[in-house]
């Protein structure tokens, strides 16, 4: 069943030669330079200041949830701005590639890239925008935030929850190494088939991205199971299910969503793997293929995909609004009904994505109307989040002007995905830039609302703001970079623009394509203002914050002191009211912290998961570029660190009364995150 | 392309919806040119489809704009600022949770209605706005046959009865129904002509179809509309409208030789010889004075046997840098095109 | 405006003084059982792949299902499935009776049973790979071989389960981890022969009637 392969194979390396590094290409050079300058400069006073035993003992074996959810947040943050100069690049191209007379650089007909790497380019953008930026960001946020809401000490699987970490880390890394080895899909973020097939993907980039993928969805996918597990699980005594925070809620749907999707995608990818590395028919056009199996697979998880990210940004907009309205969210019931009513017809819909594939009037109607029908829920959505501020007291911190901004976004968002769910329309302007422009509409819509919540919990997690000054400005130039850059190119799908072209036909597209390259520009300058917030913030930083810094948030997971000690909870709270730290406040209640400690158990560090993470990485580049030797041990050695770690005992240790009065008074002293005490662990009998 | 008075766009705009979307319009450039091809129809389909978008837009502002303007109001009428009434703890009224549900509910079940005329109407394989209308008795011509085979990447053009063919270049006349049945050698791309035929995929192995018709003479940009690699830029093609006598003249003009350049006949070998991956740069067309029969059903057949024209490795990636005789398409690639 | 009367809270209406008792073997089966909720999903988009993959013009010239399949060989792998589950059952009783012997006995005994089904399986593969029928003949072919072959490297893992925890049970008796582990597997296998019973019917009786 061998497959015909182009190009040279070798039993020690596979497919890799010298070749797959493109030390020629000057705009590779260079972002290789400027990731090697960045690292450099990570790593240097990392090794100066001796932090690598505390990075190991504090970070990287950590199974704390708060300190795993920082880690997913800054790897989405770090692909986020990959991400960014993907964006930038494709708008530099399109700018300079309009018309047959525009002008050309390097080694392009037109403008600077050529067709192949700069479909590469927008392929990476949207897999790593989706996939390794806000999906990583938005399992961060809810890995933090989720437990603390509920009462919890942690997750309810702790170490699984640091493997989901490193998993969807190693599909990052595998991302960012197909840009200095070898080369990315050129197909599109959503694989078109059959040119994934390996006739017309002859390469390895079609390879990046399955695998890639493949490992960081199985950590999602964990993920979710933690996820459900915990808010089912591990609510703390008082904390009914209809006390629950809206974001936990929402948490709940996504990762219902996430569980039952993320297979499908799975299926689909390994149906295609399967085509490409042993000759299967799955997608083939022919000797008895079926590529719209692919794409009707690849849509039942695409689009509940794309609810699986707006929900829990929902979920953000329903905290941080209340809490800048200084008033309760309106229609707690109704918002719970509506969040799972998104999440159940998400499932009912997926052949909006095709409607131009031929099926008959009667299928693209019922897909049609079902797709209009999410339009209700998300409405209701939006009317309670309106009669919110109605009667309020509203008070305009950054985070709640990321999430005003965020409600702008669906309005516009919306309006179009509307108009895109009714096949006539679709005929128009399905694969045009008018998709690509609703579809960023949505996804800058959690885009802010991530923004406004890394904001909103800066201080919960690290115990100081961030700067409100600066904030505000990146508020301003970001959203200023989103209208020009969209607003254009909603303009720009009216003039029929399709989508991923690397050369535009029609000259009068100039003006317009001006216009969103301003645009791309205040998001450049958006960039650095963010990073100058983040230098402000730490240098003029003051760390002896209240446990509710904004002094008018409402749920659980302000009560506890500021920023959040490893073990969470000094004294497991008793759950009174739904929006529980209101209540107490209002209830003229003694804000203040307990003093009466019982011993705490705690889980201990491990490092299996790194090392199941970095062995998947090895079986990801092996499969990749068919080494399969490494390929191979990679998967054993996996095998054999499950059986390993299912061998240990691994009990963790007992915090003892006067150790918690201790640390909760050097908590409340200094404002500094407390390190772990390192301690001989328990036996396991002791535990339980 | 002469430029389209204002009184020709509201022809096609029912009246009660017309400003929205001219708003629209107007908003990114402070002026519109036939360069917004989805508001310049030239067919009945394209018509019936910027018919609907109006409606469609027009309802759905009957609920959006209310909703935006309710949401500037309480940003600016409650600012802590302004002092305006405080109520600490409503959060519930079954009223407005009620309108809340119902109106959405009612706005979608409109669309619904719309929606289902529209499909029919729109349907690229027998559109309904292309049937005479009822009563009138015009003796309807024959609609006109074409058969249409993408390969990588370029576009060809079959009339089955007039023996012809052409590449990246669809002639037809004005006002006589075009059927298209349409089939791919290699991956999928999506036929779409912005003012007169509707999107429609084109797949290899398998057949679809679209239909349209024109209002008039003129030259319209038509191209790929579903990514296909390295040369999918350049898939445009150019659709030219004719009158019936000119139409006529044209394949005669075809079938003669004369136009230029003539790539002779075009059988199915010969058709196989082009059908491998080549970067079209510029679109450059191409024509056949005689056509052997079954050209179609044999690049489905073969399709459907698993035949495939693979793309050398270096036109998509840079695995092998010097593998055969793909280099030179490269090299053209490289050059400055048109 | 509501009033908010200032209640004589004690402190136990504000926090749970009591050590937090989280059942930590109906978590760890819930979780079990989350898992086992997305793997469905798997096999349901298989099945669905199948569906759409056994029509004639999926054939490609190849065989198709009444040719490759047949209910007896079905039913001798069915058998194995399910003896192995009830021996699997035996070692949950021993084990309520904390009895380790009990447990390794039967679980091997499963194991065992377990193998003989992943070996005709694989027969059933061989000798197809060997007429050319190999899953790169045609679509059919290849859902065939993929549907099938999931469901045994499903088999096979819990095999390498049952091997670990064979060994153990022998070490380490019946801790709770052990003593969880030891339900979820028995989830496991119950879960897998019940694909196997979908697999038979959809694949083997459909295909052969
Ligand atoms: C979550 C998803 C997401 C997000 C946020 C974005 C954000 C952006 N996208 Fe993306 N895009 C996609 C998903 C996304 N995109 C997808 C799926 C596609 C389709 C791909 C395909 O066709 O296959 C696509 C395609 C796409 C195209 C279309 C190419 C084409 O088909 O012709 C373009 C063109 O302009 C574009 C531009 C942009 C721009 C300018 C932004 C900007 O909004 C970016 C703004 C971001 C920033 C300004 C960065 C902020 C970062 C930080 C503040 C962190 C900094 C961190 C450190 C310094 C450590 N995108
Ligand atoms: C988070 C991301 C996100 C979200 C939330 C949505 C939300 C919606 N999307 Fe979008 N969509 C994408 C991401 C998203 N989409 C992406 C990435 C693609 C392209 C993928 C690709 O091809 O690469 C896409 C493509 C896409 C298509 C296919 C277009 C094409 O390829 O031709 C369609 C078609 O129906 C569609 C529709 C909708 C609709 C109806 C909604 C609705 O959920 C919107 C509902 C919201 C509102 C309607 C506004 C608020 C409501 C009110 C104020 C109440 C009253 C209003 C009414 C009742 C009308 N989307
Ligand atoms: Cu033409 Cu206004
Ligand atoms: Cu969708």
């Amino acid at each position: 069943m061998p497959v015909h392969l182009q190009g040279p194979w070798s039993f020690l390396f596979g497919r890799l030669t010298l070749h797959a590094i493109p030390y020629d290409n000057v705009i590779i050079l260079f972002a290789f330079t400027l990731a090697a300058v960045a690292g450099i400069a990570i790593v240097l006073p990392v090794l100066y200041f001796k932090k690598i035993p505390y990075l190991w003992r504090e970070w990287i074996t950590t199974v704390d949830h708060k300190k795993i959810g920082v880690m997913y947040i800054i790897v989405g943050l770090v692909m986020m701005f990959r991400g960014f100069f993907d964006g930038l690049m494709i708008r530099t191209q399109q700018v300079l590639a309009d018309g047959p007379h525009s002008p050309h650089f390097l080694d392009a007909s037109h403008g600077y890239i050529p067709p192949y790497h700069f479909d590469q380019i927008y392929s990476s953008h949207g897999t790593i925008m989706i996939l390794f930026a806000v999906t990583p960001i938005l399992t961060g946020l809810t890995n933090v935030i989720v437990p603390l809401q509920v009462g919890a000490r942690d997750m309810a699987f702790p170490y699984m929850n640091a493997l989901s970490l490193w998993l969807t880390a190693m599909g990052a890394a595998l991302v960012m190494v197909s840009l200095f080895v070898g080369d990315f899909s050129d197909a599109g973020w959503s694989g078109l088939i059959p040119l994934t097939e390996l006739p017309f993907s002859p390469g390895v980039g079609v390879d990046y991205w399955v695998w890639s993928i493949q490992i960081s969805s199985i950590g999602t996918t964990l993920n979710a199971v933690n996820m459900i597990a915990t808010i089912v699980m591990m609510r703390a005594p008082g904390m009914t299910w209809f006390r629950l925070p809206v974001f936990t809620w929402t948490t709940l749907s996504t990762n219902i969503i996430g569980l039952t999707a993320f297979p499908v995608l799975g299926v689909a990818l390994a149906m295609l793997s399967c085509d490409r590395y042993i000759g299967t028919h799955f997608f083939t056009a022919g000797l008895g293929g079926n590529l719209m199996l692919y794409t009707n697979l690849f849509w039942i998880w695409g689009h509940p995909e794309v609810y699986f990210l707006v929900l829990p940004a929902f979920g953000i907009f329903s905290e941080i609004i209340p809490a800048f309205s200084h008033r309760p969210l309106f229609g707690y019931t109704t918002m719970v009904a509506a969040t799972f009513a998104i999440a159940g017809i998400a499932w009912l819909v997926w052949l909006h994505h095709f409607f131009t594939m031929g099926a008959g009037p009667g299928v693209n109607t019922f897909f049609s109307v079902a797709t209009m029908l999410v339009g209700v829920p998300t409405g209701v959505k939006v009317f309670n989040w309106v009669f919110t501020m109605y009667r309020g007291r509203l008070t305009f911190e950054t985070p709640m002007l990321w999430c005003l901004g965020g409600l702008f976004m669906l309005l516009a968002g919306g309006l179009t995905g509307m108009m895109l769910a009714m096949p006539a329309i679709d005929y128009t302007v399905h694969n045009s830039v008018f998709v690509v422009a609703h579809f960023h509409c949505m996804v800058l819509l959690i885009a802010y609302a991530i923004f406004g919540a890394v904001i909103f919990w800066f201080p919960k997690v690290f115990g100081m703001q961030l700067d409100e000054r600066s904030g505000k400005l990146f508020f301003w130039t970001f959203s200023t970079g989103s209208i020009l850059v969209f607003v254009a190119m909603f303009a720009l799908g009216f003039m029929g623009e399709t989508r991923r072209l690397d050369y535009l036909y029609d000259p009068h597209m100039l003006p317009l394509l001006i216009i969103q390259e301003i645009g791309i520009g205040f998001y450049g300058l958006s960039v650095l203002i963010f990073a100058w917030m983040l230098f402000v913030s730490l240098r003029n930083r003051n760390t002896s914050l209240e446990s509710d810094p904004w002094g008018t948030s409402r749920t659980l997971e302000w009560l506890t002191r500021t920023p959040v000690p490893f073990y969470n909870f000094a004294v497991t709270p008793q759950i009174n009211a739904r929006d529980e730290l209101d209540w107490r406040r209002r209830s003229g209640l003694d804000l203040s912290h307990p003093d009466r400690f019982a011993p705490i158990h705690m889980p201990g560090n491990t490092m299996i998961p790194i090392l199941i993470g970095i062995c998947s990485f090895g079986l990801g580049f092996g499969m990749i570029w068919r080494i399969w030797w490494m390929a191979g041990g990679g998967l054993l050695a996996i095998i054999a660190l499950v059986i390993f770690r299912s061998f240990q005992h691994t009990p963790g240790y007992m915090l003892q009364p006067g150790e918690i009065a201790a640390m909760e008074r050097r908590t409340a002293a200094s404002g500094i995150i407390a390190e772990q005490p390192s301690r001989p662990p328990l036996m396991e009998a002791g535990a339980h | 392309m002469a430029p389209v008075k204002c009184s020709h766009v509201k022809e096609h705009l029912s009246k009660w919806l017309t400003w929205p979307l001219v708003g629209l319009a107007l908003i990114p450039l402070g002026g519109c040119g036939e360069e917004f091809r989805l508001f310049y129809p030239k067919g009945p389909v394209a018509a019936a489809q910027l018919k609907y978008t109006m409606i469609d837009v027009g309802i759905m502002l009957l609920i959006i704009l209310p909703t935006t303007l309710m949401l500037c109001l309480f940003i600016w009428r409650y600012g802590k600022a302004r002092k305006a009434a405080y109520d600490p703890d409503w959060a519930h009224s079954m009223t407005i949770e009620l309108l809340i549900w119902g109106g959405p509910i009612a706005i979608v079940a409109l669309l619904a209605v719309f929606t289902y005329e529209s499909v029919i109407e729109t349907n690229p394989y027998d559109p309904t706005v292309l049937r005479a209308p009822a009563g009138t008795q015009v003796p309807a011509q024959a609609p006109l046959e074409i058969d249409v085979i993408t390969t990588d990447w370029q576009w060809f053009f079959i009339y089955p009865k007039q023996h012809i063919a052409t590449i990246d270049d669809l002639v037809v006349p004005q006002g006589r129904v075009v059927r298209l049945r349409m089939t791919s050698t290699s991956v999928t791309n999506d036929f779409f002509i912005p003012q007169l035929a509707p999107m429609i995929d084109v797949m290899p192995g398998m057949q679809t179809r679209d239909a349209f018709s024109s209002d008039g003479p003129g030259t319209f940009t038509g191209f790929s509309a579903d990514f296909s690699g390295a040369g999918f830029s350049w898939m445009q093609f150019s659709t030219r409208v004719m009158s019936g006598d000119g139409f006529s003249s044209w394949v005669a003009g075809v079938q003669a030789g004369q136009a230029q350049p003539n790539r002779g006949a075009l059988s199915y070998a010969v058709f196989q010889k082009l059908a491998h991956p080549t970067l079209n740069i510029g679109a450059k067309p191409g024509y056949f004075a005689s056509v052997d029969t079954g050209v179609f059903n044999r690049a489905v057949t073969d399709a459907l046997n698993g035949l495939t024209y693979p793309v050398p490795a270096d036109l998509t990636e840079k695995m092998a840098p010097d593998s055969g005789p793909s280099n030179q398409r490269r090299s053209s690639e490289n050059g400055k095109g048109s | 405006m509501a009033i908010h009367q200032r209640p004589a809270t004690p402190d136990s209406v504000l926090w749970q003084h009591e050590a937090e008792a989280h059942d930590d073997i109906a978590t760890r089966t819930l979780g079990f059982w989350l898992y086992m909720m997305s793997d469905a999903l798997i096999f349901a988009a298989l099945f669905a792949a199948y569906g759409v993959l056994d029509q004639t013009t999926n054939l490609a010239g190849g065989p198709g299902a009444h040719q490759i399949v047949h209910p007896l060989a079905g039913f001798w792998q069915t058998l194995a499935v399910m003896t192995s589950v009830f021996a699997y059952s035996l070692a949950s009783v021993a084990m309520k009776m904390r009895s380790q012997p009990g447990v390794i006995l039967y679980i091997t005994i499963a194991l065992v049973l377990g193998l003989v089904f992943i070996g005709l399986e694989l027969g059933d593969f061989a000798r197809l790979i060997a007429l050319g029928d190999g899953p790169d003949r045609s679509g059919f072919l290849s859902i065939y071989f993929v549907l099938i072959g999931t469901h045994g490297l499903h088999m096979a893992f819990g095999i390498l389960w049952m091997l670990v925890m064979i060994v153990q049970v022998a070490r380490s008796g019946f801790t709770p981890s052990i003593v969880a582990r030891l339900l979820n597997l028995r989830m496991f296998w119950q879960f897998q022969a019940s694909v196997w019973v979908c697999v038979y019917a959809f694949v083997y009786l459909r295909g052969a009637f």
